[in-house]
């Protein structure tokens, strides 16, 4: 039970060369490509004795004339020792090397219990006073020098984990006044305005923008899009730098910048949310009219838009009101079945007929009815779909 | 103290791997992405009637940059060749235009169905739209006039269509494929039933214009060369697939392909599927390049952008299991991937 106990604590060594692995697996895959590899031919064995055994059979060599184990340490390259990852190795050999490890790592002899990891130290004993300050002051200037992080929790994991597992004893002494920076541990100071939450893109967001949100949000009485060109003169919102010239691909004419809040505010994006679908919610913020459609268009579709919300974009609790639709094939004669699977099989669209993309848009949240025809209120009840096939139908005549 | 140090310069490393995700997504599912080709912007096209368009900055950080609206679900989008317009064609059985130095938006085309995918043809003539329907027909339009410039009739709806000039394939229902030559748009080069036996969900060109790929919702990918002379090396795949309980290895449970897209320097080519996984493959190697970690929901719809470096792919529901799929915690993102030169690179053929 000893045995094995230390064994679960030291990692993984190989007994040919004193090696140490992440895991046994990687030590026989490492054992098998080293050591136990065939000099003569490209075959690898698990342990020695399958070497000996393959040499001698398929090479024809002599037990006396057997190759040394590659790339072991001298004393430890025969085939008496039956090795098979940790297993076989000699006792002697694991008290050995075991309390080397010891030695190696500093510890008193018999405490090889404790995990030999690359884990600090510092995890396994009390902090002391001196370095508590030092931690809080460091974390403080990881968090971007906020006041309150001694109080509030630490909003952003990804500062580091090991600030964030000290993070509870640090916290516990909150009336500890900071310490001033310099102490040899905490960021320079020119570093600390990065806010955590973007460690991979130093500088990337503009400074502006902190972190979540990164739209501003329209200014007063300014359509999340305006149609036309932005009037001259019109100023960027502020915190919407322009970019800067250079950002510019030499092909691609520059977006008008700043001058345009691209996007309606956030709080429209997210409160419109994803599951009761409502694309109205967010189209009064996004859609104003587009009364810049060309004049060459089919003035058919040239009504305006923002007149009234498409009906596609009505709420979905008023659906039941709207009959269902039914996708019909333009010839039921042409109907396709699907071939039958020569083994058992779950096909997950099994539908010959109609894509998922057809019966999704002919869905009630979905459906598109035009608005813009003086006939629509009476066709109403006719699916769009169904209008469509029509005309397909009345061309196909001709 | 010395683990504060090392700490602060590991973490930033191993997030670094991971895939970046798009700030502020659409509020639906994403049904098409677009790279311009001049510049690291992305076209997103969702069913919440919006196309939206990022900037994606040189360390993966997005920026949204503009935004219009469809009155319907938005199906297809796509940028001209100077990366000035970008089109979309939608559910309200038109294609519109959007100019990106102006912020206006003006219909374009018009169908008598919603317009299922659209593509920018850059010939030596000067650029046209084309745009394919569940009308069944194709339409090509100079932007310029209300009438469209063409107007070719498939034996069926639209449900894919790609351009590599001057090949244009369009995969529609009932497993037709008509292969136009662009140099004589108005009929068919040539019209053929699918190699794969199940409905064609997507086809993608080859970058090299002499074949393409047709993906199937019955888990499989077929590779077809136009030449007949090159017939040989057609051949089809299985991929996309699950097995019904763990370890049991009989891959019964079966997924869609959704999007097909060829990377436009090496030629390799990403698969996409309902099962929420992503491979990348080389046709001429036979074999696959990466595969990715499932993502929590389907792929919709894949893209690189013009030079191969970034690999944009949507995690949103695609209706493969109707209405009752779409769950309210649905994922609906857009994530960015670094790809490695090792990922995308051909293999070099041993022996074959």
């Amino acid at each position: 039970m000893a045995k094995k106990k230390n064994k679960a604590i030291l990692r993984p060594w190989c007994w040919y060369c004193e090696r140490e692995f992440e895991d046994e697996k990687v030590l026989m895959q490492h054992q098998k490509a080293k050591h136990f590899k065939c000099s003569m031919c490209p075959r690898r064995l698990s342990t020695a004795g399958g070497l000996a055994v393959h040499i001698q059979q398929v090479h024809k060599l002599e037990p006396d004339q057997l190759p040394r184990i590659e790339n072991a340490l001298p004393g430890r390259d025969g085939y008496e020792v039956e090795i098979f990852g940790m297993v076989g190795i000699p006792a002697p050999d694991v008290a050995d090397y075991k309390r080397r490890k010891e030695i190696e790592l500093g510890l008193a002899i018999g405490t090889i219990s404790q995990p030999p990891s690359k884990k600090p130290k510092i995890e396994n004993r009390p902090l002391t006073e001196e370095e508590l300050k030092a931690q809080l002051e460091a974390h403080k200037a990881l968090m971007g020098g906020s006041e309150s992080s001694a109080s509030a929790p630490a909003p952003d994991a990804s500062a580091n984990s090991v600030v964030y597992n000290a993070a509870p004893q640090t916290y516990a002494t909150p009336s500890v006044p900071p310490m001033p920076p310099g102490m040899g541990m905490s960021p320079p100071p020119g570093i600390s305005p990065t806010p955590p939450g973007h460690p991979f893109f130093p500088g990337a967001p503009p400074p502006g923008f902190p972190g979540a949100p990164p739209f501003m949000p329209p200014p007063p009485g300014m359509p999340g899009f305006p149609p036309g060109p932005p009037p001259p003169g019109f100023s960027p919102p502020p915190g919407f730098p322009m970019p800067p010239p250079g950002m510019m691909p030499p092909g691609a004419p520059p977006f008008p910048g700043g001058a345009r809040p691209p996007f309606p505010p956030p709080p429209a994006f997210v409160a419109s949310g994803f599951s009761p679908p409502q694309p109205g919610a967010a189209s009064p913020l996004s859609i104003p009219a587009p009364t810049a459609v060309v004049p060459g268009a089919p003035g058919v579709l040239n009504a305006p838009l923002g007149a009234s919300p498409p009906p596609s974009a009505s709420p979905f609790t008023n659906v039941n009101a709207v009959a269902p639709v039914e996708l019909k094939l333009p010839d039921p004669s042409l109907a396709q079945t699907n071939p039958p699977f020569k083994k058992p099989t779950e096909l997950k669209y099994a539908d010959p007929n109609f894509s998922p993309d057809e019966k999704r848009a002919v869905h009630p949240k979905y459906r598109f009815v035009p608005n813009d025809t003086g006939n629509v209120t009476n066709e109403n009840a006719h699916p769009e779909e169904t209008r469509g096939k029509k005309r397909a139908r009345a061309e196909d005549f001709l | 103290m010395s683990f504060f140090n090392t700490a602060a310069s590991t973490a930033p490393a191993a997030p670094a791997e991971k895939d970046i995700e798009v700030t502020d997504p659409p509020t639906d599912s994403i049904s098409s992405l677009s790279f311009s080709p001049q510049a690291d912007y992305l076209a997103v096209g969702s069913w919440d009637n919006n196309v939206r368009v990022y900037e994606v900055g040189a360390n993966g950080q997005t920026q949204g940059k503009a935004m219009y609206s469809h009155p319907g679900p938005v199906l297809g989008v796509c940028w001209n060749k100077d990366g000035t317009k970008i089109l979309s064609g939608g559910a309200d059985n038109a294609a519109r235009m959007f100019d990106v130095q102006t912020g206006q938006t003006s219909q374009v085309a018009a169908h008598d169905a919603p317009v299922k995918a659209v593509r920018w043809i850059e010939t030596p003539q000067g650029g046209i739209l084309v745009t394919g329907s569940w009308d069944k027909t194709v339409k090509y339009w100079d932007l310029r006039s209300s009438q469209p410039i063409g107007t070719v009739n498939l034996p069926e709806r639209c449900y894919s269509l790609d351009v590599a000039y001057p090949l244009m394939v369009v995969g529609t229902a009932e497993r037709h494929l008509c292969i136009f030559n662009l140099n004589n748009p108005m009929t068919p080069h040539k019209t053929m039933q699918s190699p794969l036996k199940w409905q064609t969900r997507t086809v993608s060109c080859f970058p090299t214009n002499n074949g393409f790929a047709v993906g199937s919702v019955e888990g499989r990918v077929a590779i077809q060369y136009i030449d007949d002379k090159d017939s040989a090396n057609n051949f089809s795949f299985k991929c996309h697939r699950r097995d019904a309980t763990p370890n049991s290895k009989d891959q019964s449970l079966v997924f869609a392909v959704n999007d097909i897209t060829f990377h436009p320097v090496h030629g390799t080519f990403s698969t996409c599927g309902s099962d929420g996984t992503i491979n990348f493959w080389d046709k001429d190697a036979r074999t696959r390049l990466k595969t990715f970690e499932p993502s929590p929901g389907p792929i919709t719809s894949t893209t690189f952008n013009r030079n191969g470096s970034i690999f944009a792919y949507a995690v949103s529901y695609d209706w493969s299991k109707g209405h009752s799929g779409m769950t309210p915690g649905h994922p609906n993102k857009i994530m960015l991937h670094a790809c490695k030169e090792e990922e995308v690179k051909k293999r070099v053929v041993k022996g074959r």
